[in-house]
């Protein structure tokens, strides 16, 4: 264990919180995640070779996820160089891993923080207050995972209720949630400025002419669709800032 | 096997490895906490504990329960318990397996596109298990080599034009519920102090039942 005695409370903190016995612990839950899909994966080749789907079908399908992350996946990259300074290495690491978004997991660091009364990250910050950010995180996360660990079996039997078995509504309704949530999404996006609505905009315009032009020709490029029209709302929204901030 | 039975079989298998290991991992996720309590002799009062944990549910309280329910007919059963585990659910989950099921042409609801949009997330959570692993190893050293606007760009803006490409091309397709599925949270979200769970809820349940609509009435189809 690390000797902490002369240390001031900012020091103490810094150095508990980057403990290497924190890697391993962190671990633990980051690798049960890698488990989970792994047992997926076994789960999905298995049952379509069963039911003789074309093989090509889930490998692709595995391809298109693991490639189509790498850009939402270099915004997490960045978000946790952030997120390590103000929790510490482990936790940032385990944080961004799991459920919860780095403005998540700061807001419950710094709810611990409020609730002893003192400022995330200051003097008065002390180990007890490092400890009721660290409970606030894993509460939070705890209320996702545990309502999907019960109760996703339900929320299956009530889709089978309201789509009723017409398949063809099955597929409006799952199109139509879709546009709901992620029109919440935009609606958030829109409201922070015009930056970010250019790149919403130039987002969603892009997608909509790769996927109906090239991709049309060339069904190969459909895979980096969401990448390209990633890029191309950035360079927008960038170019917006850089000609009239 | 016939394709209902087969289907059958892998909802069973689903919950069997879903359900305990995101109970598991709600359990797990506390190791850290409480070894950092009992080594170094730290341990809160329970009631500050209590009261930070009233706090945070007061923020995100709602959402453990409405985000499930409101994204569940996009993710799906075995979707639900592994974006609900891995987490990033709007901009990497969902665009991910939702372009899968379409480069695959594969109908919701059949097994074909549980199978399909399974793997596509599996796919997502190892790029995003890579990306934050290797934020911890060679993170800081990327970062100051970055030019400003490319890590600004990434930090600000990567998301939203992810949701907008994913919100395109849905919209595309349903032009009529798309109208709706966008103006019911931007006018809801100028309402100043409704919590974002009731704009959740209501949007997605709003624009469900004017697809209903225009579904029976034979405006859309599918």
């Amino acid at each position: 264990m690390e000797n902490l005695a002369g240390m001031s409370n900012i020091e103490q903190v810094q150095t508990v919180s980057n403990a290497p016995i924190f890697w391993v612990l962190c671990g633990i839950t980051v690798a049960l995640s890698a488990v989970q899909a792994i047992l997926y994966m076994r789960q999905s080749f298995a049952t379509a070779k069963k039911v003789n789907l074309d093989p090509k079908i889930p490998r692709e399908a595995f391809r298109i996820g693991f490639i189509s992350a790498i850009g939402p996946a270099l915004g997490v990259f960045i978000v946790m160089v952030g997120l390590m300074a103000s929790i510490g290495g482990p936790m940032a690491w385990l944080r961004l891993s799991i459920i919860g978004a780095a403005a998540t997991e700061l807001t419950a660091a710094n709810v611990g923080a409020e609730a002893c009364g003192v400022t995330l990250g200051s003097e008065q910050y002390t180990l007890v207050c490092l400890a009721v950010s660290w409970f606030t995180m894993a509460l939070n996360g705890m209320g996702w995972l545990l309502f999907t660990g019960v109760a996703t079996p339900s929320l299956e039997k009530l889709r089978d209720k309201v789509s009723g078995g017409d398949m063809k509504w099955l597929g409006v309704l799952s199109a139509a949630c879709s546009l709901g949530i992620f029109g919440y999404l935009n609606a958030g996006e829109i409201h922070k400025g015009i930056g970010n609505t250019i790149a919403v905009l130039a987002g969603a315009v892009s997608m909509v002419a790769v996927v109906n032009t090239v991709c049309k020709k060339h069904p190969k490029l459909l895979e980096y669709s969401l990448g390209i029209a990633m890029i191309v709302g950035m360079i927008f929204a960038i170019g917006y800032d850089q000609l009239f901030k | 096997m016939n394709e209902n039975e087969a289907l059958k079989q892998w909802k069973k298998t689903s919950i069997m490895i879903g359900s305990p290991t995101n109970i598991l991992a709600a359990a797990t996720a506390f190791l850290p906490v409480l070894w950092l309590c009992t080594q170094y002799n730290c341990w809160p009062p329970v009631s500050t504990v209590l009261t930070a944990w009233a706090m945070i549910a007061a923020s995100f309280g709602a959402l453990w329960f409405c985000e499930p329910i409101s994204y569940y007919a996009s993710l799906g059963l075995t979707g639900t318990y592994l974006s609900f585990f891995a987490g990033n659910i709007g901009n990497m989950r969902v665009p991910c397996a939702s372009l899968a099921l379409d480069v695959t042409k594969s109908v919701p609801g059949t097994l074909q596109a549980e199978i399909v949009s399974t793997l596509a997330i599996c796919g997502s959570v190892f790029t995003n298990l890579i990306g934050t692993t290797s934020a911890v190893i060679v993170g800081s050293a990327v970062l100051s080599v970055l030019p400003q606007f490319i890590v600004d760009g990434l930090t600000v803006y990567a998301s939203s034009a992810i949701f907008g490409a994913t919100f395109g091309n849905f919209a595309v397709k349903y032009p009529q519920i798309a109208v709706f599925g966008l103006a019911i949270p931007v006018i809801l979200k100028m309402v100043p102090g409704l919590p974002a769970a009731v704009v959740i809820v209501i949007t997605v349940f709003g624009t469900l039942l004017i697809a209903r609509m225009f579904y029976t009435k034979g405006i859309i189809k599918a």
